[in-house]
């Protein structure tokens, strides 16, 4: 056979078909996986139970809108009990026994810096997580994770600009003697000196059980205007708000996303009545029951109602879901960018595009177009809650600090 | 008692491997560590050089517990004194020792500091015993992790924030990967637990073993409680001062609530589960408290799936199914999983003349 054009064209096609296809095959796996560490026991399990049935929804609709380029995701979680340790191993295994592991979501700020200094080379993953500590908002350091909102140091000059421009002149800050609960105090006390604002009272409480009465006395006597809480969950800033006003203190009580959970609230209204009338604080997000909630809330909405019809997602979706949610929202929508651009979808390649997230509509969480700067994106807003509408409700437009 | 066991002469008898059933089993452990790294996924290598790292500190806890019989709840605290004086010395001497050497410098040294913080918290040993010596350690274990978060010391502990750690160096050899870093705990782990066995050999041994059986019976016989009772937890705080260091190396950064109670409470429950005063006990009981609960999570991983929401029903079930088996060996053998093995390797040794 004479080898003419066409012949020749014909054998370049087959030739690169079959040497292309081994190559073709490995870029495109059959699905790719996010694994999770979630703490569903432990202290906070009650958040990781809630969280874990939204990482389904989130495997399930991204698998809807055709995966990232193309490919089904898999979210699995593992239980760490809220010990670092524990979701270490965890994200150990993962990599050890996912191939395809294409982003992690972690569960504690102690994970996220335990596991930081080992996110090199082949070890490296994009990671997200429940955490808003301000350390954590380091590209140069640690490129690969990222906070789904402000940090607590954002958190806390959003509050105290909030109450710079109410003409408030004193202020106290509580927090529980954790790193969750110190870690904005020293930046939020040069913020308030520089607002011309007199910390009074830095009061540091345990994060479970902690001594009400003495707490509540000591802000007594420091005669704050203001209280901002830092560092609880479920537990001990309800009572801190509640000993005040059995105390009888007019103190003006704030605090930062962990203590912004509407149903937390709630609970305590129904149980003690109305002392959290007037408590304010920082969400990034807007509360699942927001009337102008757009289109991604509406999807999760008509998802929850038949998907956990029965279960308290039936109707609402907690702030700590919608974090969760943000969270990987956040990690999938820069591993698209990659795969649109036809690139391994490696960690260096998905943390490069964790910046190109600007101006990005996330269809509903924020109320504006936010920008992924440093690694954060440093937008929320002032809630207050109602004790009479049981709700929070904006007292503030959006702030991005 | 093993049969046929005989020796011609003393030493023979004086051996600490003083049989070859001994002496095999311990090159099958040494083959078998050593294929670790070489056959391991990073996964296995990470829970074996956990387990190497909590098999020297639930030693030194035996050494304290189960051979001098003197309760401690503290023993976290050695662990983190060890982890904070690596780094510590890693930052402070880094100018002035070569770094190749920094490594065999500050093992030793975090070593020795442990021991004089495991004498200071042995102190209450000389007045109690029982559940009052326990409160007292317990109260080391709190007092060690306040002063690590206090912001006074910040600048060396890093306080709340904890603290990156240095990567260990042996003359050149930077174990920059686990599975470098495999080798050091694995040797150290070995030498541990021989240093252990053969300790029980001695007379200072010996004396430990005394006060336990009976205290004042042994001051009678001329032991010196004070000494001994403060040797014991030195020792014993060494032990976890070295697992401290390698916890260091081994982990890219230290934070003080990884050396809590619940660090202090496993060490204890290995030693229970595994089999007190008995130098195998550890390793039992390292295995079933670091592995049975990786394990559990794997099979039930395997058999319901990782997905999200199943992993919501498998996390209460694998943590009942873990505590379930702790019960159960407490209820069925008190002794810990030592006596069960004993058992079997006698029933194995007069088989099939006897059995049990």
């Amino acid at each position: 056979m004479r080898l003419n054009r066409r012949h020749f064209l014909a054998g370049s096609a087959a030739a690169t078909a079959t040497l292309g296809a081994p190559a073709l095959l490995r870029a495109q796996p059959s699905e790719y996986v996010i694994a999770s560490s979630l703490p569903l026991t432990g202290p906070f399990a009650t958040a990781g139970q809630m969280v874990a049935p939204a990482l389904r929804m989130f495997e399930a609709l991204v698998n809807e809108d055709g995966g990232i380029g193309g490919v089904p995701i898999r979210v699995t979680a593992e239980d760490s009990g809220y010990v670092p340790a524990n979701a270490l191993a965890n994200y150990q295994r993962a990599l050890a026994t996912e191939p395809n592991l294409i982003m992690y979501f972690g569960d504690s700020t102690g994970f996220m810096k335990l596991v930081a200094p080992e996110l090199r080379g082949e070890n490296a993953r994009l990671m997200g997580s429940t955490s808003f500590a301000s350390e954590l908002s380091d590209p140069a350091n640690n490129p690969y994770q990222y906070l789904p909102g402000p940090s607590y140091e954002d958190q806390f000059d959003i509050l105290l600009q909030q109450i710079a421009d109410e003409g408030g002149s004193t202020v106290a800050f509580i927090f529980s003697n954790t790193e969750f609960g110190r870690d904005p105090i020293a930046h939020g006390r040069a913020r308030a000196e520089e607002l011309g604002l007199r910390v009074v009272l830095e009061e540091a409480t345990r994060e479970q059980g902690a001594d009400i009465p003495t707490h509540v006395t000591q802000l007594a006597q420091s005669g704050a205007e203001f209280c901002i809480l830092q560092g609880y969950v479920t537990g001990v800033w309800p009572q801190l708000i509640g000993g005040a006003r059995q105390f009888g203190l007019p103190t003006r009580f704030m605090g930062t996303f962990w203590g912004m959970e509407n149903a937390i609230a709630d609970r305590v209204t129904a149980e003690a009545g109305p002392i959290l009338d007037g408590y304010a604080g920082v969400m990034p997000y807007k509360y699942f029951y927001d009337p102008e909630r757009g289109p991604v809330y509406e999807r999760y909405a008509t998802f929850q109602k038949t998907a956990f019809a029965g279960t308290p997602l039936e109707n609402y979706m907690p702030t700590w879901g919608l974090q969760a949610l943000l969270s990987l929202t956040i990690g999938v929508e820069a591993l698209r960018k990659v795969a649109d651009k036809g690139l391994e979808l490696s960690a260096d390649n998905a943390a490069e595009a964790l910046s190109e997230l600007r101006d990005w509509d996330t269809g509903g969480f924020f109320g504006v177009p936010v920008t992924m700067e440093a690694n954060k994106i440093g937008t929320g807003r002032v809630y207050q809650y109602s004790a009479e509408t049981r709700l929070f409700t904006p007292t503030s437009d959006w702030f991005t600090v | 008692m093993i049969t046929g066991n005989l020796k011609t002469s003393y030493r023979a008898d004086e051996q600490v491997l003083n049989n070859r059933w001994k002496r095999g089993f311990v090159l099958a452990a040494i083959a078998g560590l050593a294929a670790i790294p070489l056959f391991g996924n990073n996964y296995i290598v990470l829970i074996a050089c956990q387990m190497g790292i909590m098999l020297i500190a639930v030693t030194g806890v035996n050494v304290v517990i189960g051979y001098t019989g003197l309760m401690s709840l503290g023993h976290a605290a050695f662990v983190a004194i060890g982890a904070y004086a690596t780094v510590i010395f890693h930052n402070a001497a880094g100018g002035v020792i070569p770094e190749s050497l920094l490594t065999l410098v500050a093992i030793p040294f975090a070593v020795v500091v442990s021991a004089l913080a495991g004498i200071i918290v042995g102190l209450p040993s000389l007045r109690v015993k029982g559940l009052y010596l326990a409160v007292a350690t317990l109260s080391a274990n709190f007092i060690v992790i306040f002063l690590i978060e206090e912001q006074l010391f910040a600048p060396w502990t890093g306080g709340m924030n904890g603290i990156n750690t240095p990567t260990a160096n042996l003359l050149g050899w930077e174990l920059s990967t686990r599975r470098e870093l495999f080798w050091l705990i694995a040797v150290l782990a070995v030498l541990a637990l021989l240093a252990a066995q053969n300790l029980f050999r001695t007379r200072v041994g010996r004396a430990f073993i005394a006060i336990r059986d009976r205290d004042y019976s042994a001051e009678i016989l001329g032991i010196s409680l004070y000494r001994y009772k403060l040797m014991s937890f030195a020792i014993s705080a060494a032990y976890c001062g070295l697992a401290g260091a390698l916890f260091a190396y081994f982990y890219a950064r230290i934070l003080p609530e990884q050396f809590d109670l619940h660090l202090s409470l496993m060490l204890v429950a290995a030693i229970i589960v595994g089999g007190m005063g008995r130098t195998m006990g550890a390793v039992y009981g390292v295995i079933i408290i670091v592995m049975v609960p990786e394990v559990i999570k794997v099979v039930f991983g395997a058999l319901a799936g990782g997905g999200a929401e199943l992993a919501m029903i498998r996390a209460p079930i694998q943590e009942i199914a873990f505590g379930a088996l702790i019960v159960g060996f407490l209820l069925f053998e008190p002794f810990g999983i030592n006596q069960i093995i004993d058992r079997a390797l006698r029933a194995l040794n007069r088989w099939p003349f006897a059995r049990g």
